[in-house]
């Protein structure tokens, strides 16, 4: 295990913090250390609160030495995606018209990670109220990727797959609504978890789009992302959506071997177009699946054509309703790109987009139909590994929903079906960037996907790779 | 289902109360004609019992392999 506390995963810097092998104020500092020298050539960070953290950070100390653990994460700092409201702190939302708001109130994940005893580092960067997959923010600059400083890091939680990445924070909040957790999982080349709709609160978390918005950490292993989700997840009298119940034990889920697990693999639209280089990390993937006991089949899915569109109109309509006062008031505060996209809201009839809502549970079942002999499916994130920030800047061109269509084309069908999904680091291409697949489950069986995840992160070391910072 | 025409979105969103140039309206129907395609197929199919809360059933029910 390394001596450097910032590259130790999440779950084995709570374990060092709780034995005292690190302080909370070495490993805080050792974050800072790092922010300090990466954040001028990644802008992952919205802002860095050092003072705040290190005084949190003696007091855990503090409360330690006296025998008060707050939890299972007492000490650790973390930074999240600037959307999470924490009462009294500004919270961006990646956009110029919440430069200064002030949160009154603390969103429910973050407050159940806060209760587990974390503490602040800072906020990240994002795109403009989660409305962009590919890291570009026009108020902010782009986040670029630390496996390529060129290259886009994927969006919208796109500090979040940097400062991951780069190990500035040992996880952070995401946020999924079309590929958000995922697409910079990929191209950052860190492990992130899509949650069922309804698996985690969304209390006190920006809205984008009420029936597709899901809360998900980003984190360097299935592990750390299981005791996150384990933190989390639950009922909350704060948002009704969120469902009750007992809860699966996810950390013990990722003890599980997958020997007899049927993984399948899709017969068409996953598949099809790939990068030669994303096509080789999948098969490499499967090999190792295989290798460790699994079994690959194919399965045969409905059209996910149909499940994008029906994603599109949805996302569009409730995003535009959201915006609609700003877009009234002070439409000339947001990015061209994001104003281009809320305005095509505007075109869907009442009637599209509830055909679209009703078709949903059809859909979901006819999803769950085919894949009935399965335990997951396993797919390519997206077609080609990051792009360059160049390349990508595309605006508010008349191309623009056409190029980031493209680029979600695997991730919306999930969004649509409501389903949990993790992304976890699968390959590098031959010029060094990351490839990550997406390991897609049943609702609410985010277990499975950590089992797996888990498993194959045993065999391989993809996520444990740390970019160079000079 | 057809996706609307500029003109027809010029005429929507004067109608939403955020009216918008001939330049946008070409350039949403531009944007969100492939959604309206790709739907095409189902619009207009669905049975009447048949509500948005589905979905929540489907998703609830317990679905093993």
């Amino acid at each position: 295990m390394t001596t450097e506390p910032a590259l130790l995963s999440l779950t084995e810097v709570a374990q060092a913090i709780a034995q005292k092998r690190f302080s909370s104020r070495e490993v805080t500092l050792a974050c800072l250390g790092r922010v300090a020298q990466w954040q001028p050539r990644l802008n992952a960070f919205m802002a860095i609160e050092t003072d705040e953290a290190l005084a949190a950070a003696d007091a855990a100390d503090a409360a330690l030495a006296k025998g008060n653990v707050s939890g299972a994460l007492h000490g650790v700092p973390l930074a999240h995606k600037d959307m999470y409201y924490e009462a009294g702190k500004i919270v961006t939302c990646g956009s110029h018209i919440r430069r200064d708001f002030v949160a009154t109130t603390t969103s429910t994940a973050l407050q159940r990670l806060k209760d587990a005893g974390t503490i602040r580092l800072g906020s990240l960067q994002m795109a403009e109220f989660a409305y962009g997959p590919t890291g570009h923010n026009t108020h902010y600059g782009p986040v670029h990727n630390p496996w390529g400083l060129d290259r886009v890091t994927g969006g919208s939680s796109s500090g979040s797959g940097a400062a991951v990445a780069a190990r500035l924070t040992f996880a952070a909040l995401g946020s999924d609504t079309g590929g958000s957790i995922r697409m910079p999982a990929h191209f950052c080349g860190v492990t992130g978890l899509k949650t069922t709709v309804g698996r985690v609160s969304r209390a006190g978390a920006m809205p984008l789009s009420q029936s597709l918005d899901t809360v998900g950490p980003l984190a360097r292993t299935a592990l750390d992302c299981a005791l996150l989700l384990g933190l989390m997840a639950g009922t909350d009298p704060d948002d009704p959506t969120a469902v009750g119940g007992p809860l699966p034990d996810y950390m013990a889920a990722t003890r599980e071997s997958i020997k007899g697990l049927k993984i399948g693999v899709p017969t068409a639209f996953y598949v099809d177009d790939l990068d030669p280089e994303v096509a080789r990390a999948l098969d490499e993937t499967m090999t190792v699946l295989k290798r460790d006991g699994a079994e690959i089949v194919q399965v045969e899915l409905p059209d996910q054509r149909q499940l994008t569109a029906a994603c599109q109109l949805v996302l569009a309509v409730e995003a535009a309703a959201f915006h609609k006062r700003w877009m009234i008031e002070r439409p000339q505060d947001y990015g061209p790109q994001v104003l281009m996209r809320l305005q095509n809201g505007l075109a869907i009839p009442g009637v599209s987009y509830l055909e679209a809502m009703r078709w949903r549970g059809a859909a979901l079942a006819a999803y769950l139909a085919a894949v009935a002999g399965v335990d997951a499916v396993i797919a390519p994130v997206a077609p080609v590994a990051a792009p360059t920030i160049a390349e990508s800047d595309v605006g508010n061109s008349p191309d623009a929903e056409a190029v980031i269509q493209r680029l979600t084309r695997f991730t919306r069908p999930i969004n649509y079906l409501g389903l949990p999904a993790l992304a976890i680091p699968s390959g590098f291409t031959k010029s060094g960037l990351p490839v990550g697949m997406q390991l897609i489950g049943r609702s609410f069986d985010e277990a499975m996907l950590l089992r797996i995840g888990a498993a194959f992160q045993r065999a391989t070391d993809f996520h444990a790779r740390v970019p160079k910072s000079a | 289902m057809t996706k609307p025409s500029p003109k027809e979105i010029k005429a929507m969103a004067d109608v939403a109360g955020l009216p918008v140039s001939a330049d946008v309206a070409a350039r949403i129907a531009n944007s969100i004609g492939p959604a309206f395609e790709g739907f095409a197929a189902v619009a207009g199919t669905l049975p009447l019992d048949l509500e948005p809360a589905s979905f929540l059933l489907v998703q609830a029910a317990k679905v093993s392999k």
